[in-house]
């Protein structure tokens, strides 16, 4: 059985132990009182119930601050210690491998929800919804704490005390970003949980309160702006170390978080006709549930070790108990919202196709069926190994390619039709005249790009729809401002941003995403990629236009490791590339490309083997176009998500009389 | 049950007068994206799964792989690798049946005789042609028995 507590423990582990095993007895009392709270509508065993998280959060805060202590004061009494950290690593590499292995992982997901639940219980207004969102997070809770103090404990303590520990994984200390990615991933899934727990509320007791999109909206955008941070960030970490020169490869991991990106993009987009419109309730409701779901399969899948994949872990005894609360969750969320969802009525008739509901109802679509095309793909080789019985199979790129350029084309269709169109219903002849000039100057950027040698059709239709989300959102932007000087009405457009960030941070991200398109299709389609082996002091060679000349070979020791570098000029240019090895893992090479970031092209080298006697040095050059695009496209992406939380400034009655709509957009 | 209590837009009409509109245009069009996403995925799904296969097992499959992309899986026999043109030659063998693979891209001087490789490519007549290794390290190696013990080593420490 579980040795939890035992006399071997030091005094870090012990104290560790027993701060989770307190977390655990609060969070269990927690769960009691806030469903007692609920049925009984007691508004003591609430406030009881409210103030335990406070108890959870303070406990898990000690965990971890316990194993941080641990991990830098070397105490390799403490096993999560001794088998993934070291003495000789520095100190940044100890901090992160806290997060570095699984039962770290758990413990930091974990010490998260405890945070948000106890910003939640600040922020949460007494009414009805109250104690079952409490219980819904609770819930969530006494599976991560559980987890974490049980079968995944990081104290528990090492049979033998050795000298020193086993050392972190080698490719966590190849890039800062590995430092960066998992934490913003977990706070984007665990910032789904609040949404999640008011989605089960409103479930619970058949009502919305009136704030209830306003809560989940902000919350869903907090961690949505996380979640596509976390993504774009694993790409990129994927693109500086793993030396293949791209930075999505459709591996079961990414898309774990992809789906989850997939189904919140469409839920932001479709809780705001619940806001304006009073419609599509249960349908928010099912997203929200479905999301958080996607969240914990994503988790499990990356731990259980079920696909192959770069990030399978190994997992233990965890890969099951995950699988439980995973069935968990889908069975009780979908069984309490296909048996209460139709009792949150909605306010009116469906959307009608043609008005702004309507559009975002389309690419409501559109994103539910790319995730579930997502899924498929995740999971094909598993369910044919179970009907087939053939194992290992696996699906390429090319499959999800075929579905996902569609797609994403047709979502950009959509954010260009969206914020042209009037809520409620538009009319036909209006629609077409705004829509007519975006189709021409659409139509005509393809055909210049055409005439300028593109010839691929998801380049062309990308540069397409980029030119007719561009100039859409442009005329937006100009007629507000044309509508403000007609009104007499003083600042220009920094105070139409200020009375209304929603709308412009919308299309800020807007923006933002059309670069990402750009970016992702052109280094898709125009990537250069060669190798060669380059002689020391020998002439230059010519690889992709490009000339190379290798300089010099030398070799850097570390307590780590061992770095081979190679110095070697492209077009007189020097460039520093390396191998890396690492003490954990004699056999095994890490390359560390040299990148040099360019605005239209990034030049990409990695040293891809090197002879032992220091004469030659074999590389590989990789070229592809408006690469960093897709990283600024991101940053605007997040910027214009951050500036949709800002409050407006209000103007006062003076707009709604001018009958301007309202700032909520 | 109660109503939500979030207040209705102003809207001219009283609910009264609602319009009852058939779902029928909405659930057609759904089923025809549906139809439509599912139509272009499994048509290239059974060109695009991947099997992983070890070279006796290939021997057996032949007829349904040949040509195929694939991934396969062995220990590396007879390297004859020039550093100076990149060209690889190898044979993979589980022991079983044995395969030449040709190659071309850099391999680390970690590349030997004896080694686990996975490679993805396919074959062309008896030749496979690989465009990507991924070598297998090992730490406590030693020759697989069967098939499966060998292709879950390979898995294992991938």
């Amino acid at each position: 059985m579980l040795n939890l507590i035992s006399f071997q423990s030091s005094a870090l582990g012990a104290l560790g132990q027993l701060a989770l095993l307190a977390a655990l007895a609060f969070t269990l009392a927690g769960t009691w009182l806030a469903v007692l709270g609920g049925i009984r509508a007691d508004a003591r065993a609430t406030e009881a119930a409210r103030r335990s998280t406070w108890a959870v959060f303070a406990l898990m805060s000690l965990a971890i601050m316990v194993l941080l202590t641990a991990l830098l004061r070397d105490d390799f009494s403490v096993r999560y210690v001794a088998e993934h950290s070291m003495r000789s690593s520095p100190t940044w590499v100890k901090i992160t491998s806290l997060w570095g292995a699984l039962e770290g992982s758990v413990l930091l997901w974990a010490w998260m929800l405890a945070g948000f639940t106890f910003i939640l219980s600040l922020t949460l207004r007494r009414d009805s919804l109250r104690p079952w969102a409490l219980g819904a997070m609770f819930v969530s809770l006494l599976f991560f704490v559980g987890v974490c103090a049980t079968v995944a404990s990081p104290f528990t303590p090492v049979a033998s005390l050795l000298a020193d520990g086993r050392g972190p994984n080698p490719a966590l200390q190849n890039h800062w970003m590995m430092a960066v990615h998992p934490v913003l991933l977990y706070l984007g899934f665990v910032g789904l949980s609040v949404p999640f727990a008011y989605a089960v509320a409103a479930l619970v007791t058949g009502r919305l309160s009136d704030h209830w999109v306003t809560v989940t909206r902000r919350w869903t955008l907090v961690a949505w702006v996380f979640l596509t941070a976390a993504i774009v960030a694993g790409g990129w970490w994927s693109y500086e170390t793993l030396g293949w020169g791209g930075y999505w490869a459709w591996d079961p991991v990414e898309n774990a978080s992809f789906i989850p990106w997939l189904l919140t993009t469409a839920f932001l987009h479709s809780v705001q006709i619940q806001e304006r419109r009073g419609l599509m309730r249960s349908w928010n409701v099912w997203l929200i549930v479905l999301a958080y779901a996607s969240t914990v399969l994503g988790t499990f899948l990356n731990r259980s070790g079920i696909v192959q994949s770069v990030h399978a872990f190994a997992g233990g005894p965890v890969g099951p108990v995950f699988f439980g609360f995973l069935a968990f969750l889908l069975i009780a969320g979908i069984g309490l919202a296909a048996w209460r969802a139709p009792q949150l009525r909605d306010d009116g008739d469906p959307p009608s196709a043609l008005s702004r509901e309507g559009a975002f109802l389309a690419g409501n679509w559109l994103f539910v069926v790319f995730a579930v095309m997502v899924l498929v793909g995740t999971l094909f080789p598993t369910f044919i190994e179970a009907v087939q019985g053939r194992r290992d199979a696996s699906v390429g790129p090319a499959f999800y390619n075929a579905f996902a350029i569609p797609l994403g084309l047709g979502l950009m269709l959509m954010m260009g039709v969206g914020p042209l169109l009037p809520w409620r219903r538009a009319d036909g002849q209006t629609f077409w005249r705004a829509l007519r000039p975006l189709l021409i100057v659409g139509v005509g950027a393809a055909a210049l790009a055409f005439v300028l040698g593109v010839r691929g059709a998801g380049v062309l239709g990308t540069i397409a729809l980029s030119a007719y989300n561009l100039l859409g959102l442009g005329l937006l932007t100009a007629r507000a401002l044309k509508q403000r000087r007609e009104a007499r009405q003083v600042g220009g457009f920094l105070s139409l941003v200020r009375e209304q960030p929603r709308r412009y941070g919308a299309y800020t991200a807007h923006i933002g995403l059309v670069v990402m398109a750009l970016g992702l299709a052109f280094s898709g389609a125009y990537r250069g990629d060669a190798q060669a082996t380059l002689n020391t002091g020998a002439a230059p060679r010519a690889l992709l236009h490009e000339q190379l000349q290798l300089v010099s070979l030398r070799e850097e020791q570390k307590p780590y490791g061992a770095s081979a570098i190679a110095r070697v000029l492209i077009d007189g240019r020097p460039f520093e590339a390396r191998l890396n090895t690492f003490r954990q893992a004699p056999g095994t090479l890490f390359p560390a490309p040299a990148v040099r970031y360019g605005a239209i092209t990034d030049t990409y080298l990695v040293l891809t083997s090197i002879d032992p006697a220091g004469k030659w040095a074999s590389v590989r050059l990789i070229e592809s176009p408006l690469v960093s695009w897709i990283w600024w496209g991101t940053l605007i992406v997040c910027l214009g998500a951050g500036l949709t939380l800002v409050s407006p400034r209000q103007v006062g009655v003076r707009r709604m009389a001018a009958g301007l709509a309202p700032a909520t957009d | 049950m109660t109503m939500p209590s979030s207040p209705p837009p102003s809207s001219p009409l009283p609910p009264a007068r609602r319009r009852k509109r058939s779902p029928l245009p909405v659930a057609l069009g759904v089923v025809a994206l549906v139809g439509l996403t599912a139509f272009i995925a499994f048509g290239n799904l059974g060109k695009s799964l991947e099997y992983f296969v070890t070279p006796s097992e290939y021997l057996q499959q032949r007829d349904e792989l040949e040509g195929r992309p694939i991934r396969i899986g062995g220990l590396v026999k007879a390297v004859q690798y020039n550093p100076q043109t990149l060209d690889l030659k190898f044979n993979v063998s589980d022991g079983g049946a044995s395969f030449p693979v040709t190659y071309n891209g850099a391999v680390s001087d970690l590349f030997k005789e004896d080694q686990g490789v996975v490679v993805r490519g396919q074959f062309s007549g008896n030749t496979f042609e690989a465009r990507e290794l991924v070598v297998k390290h090992s730490e406590e190696y030693n020759v697989p028995k069967t098939q499966a013990e060998l292709k879950d080593l390979l898995q294992r420490s991938e």
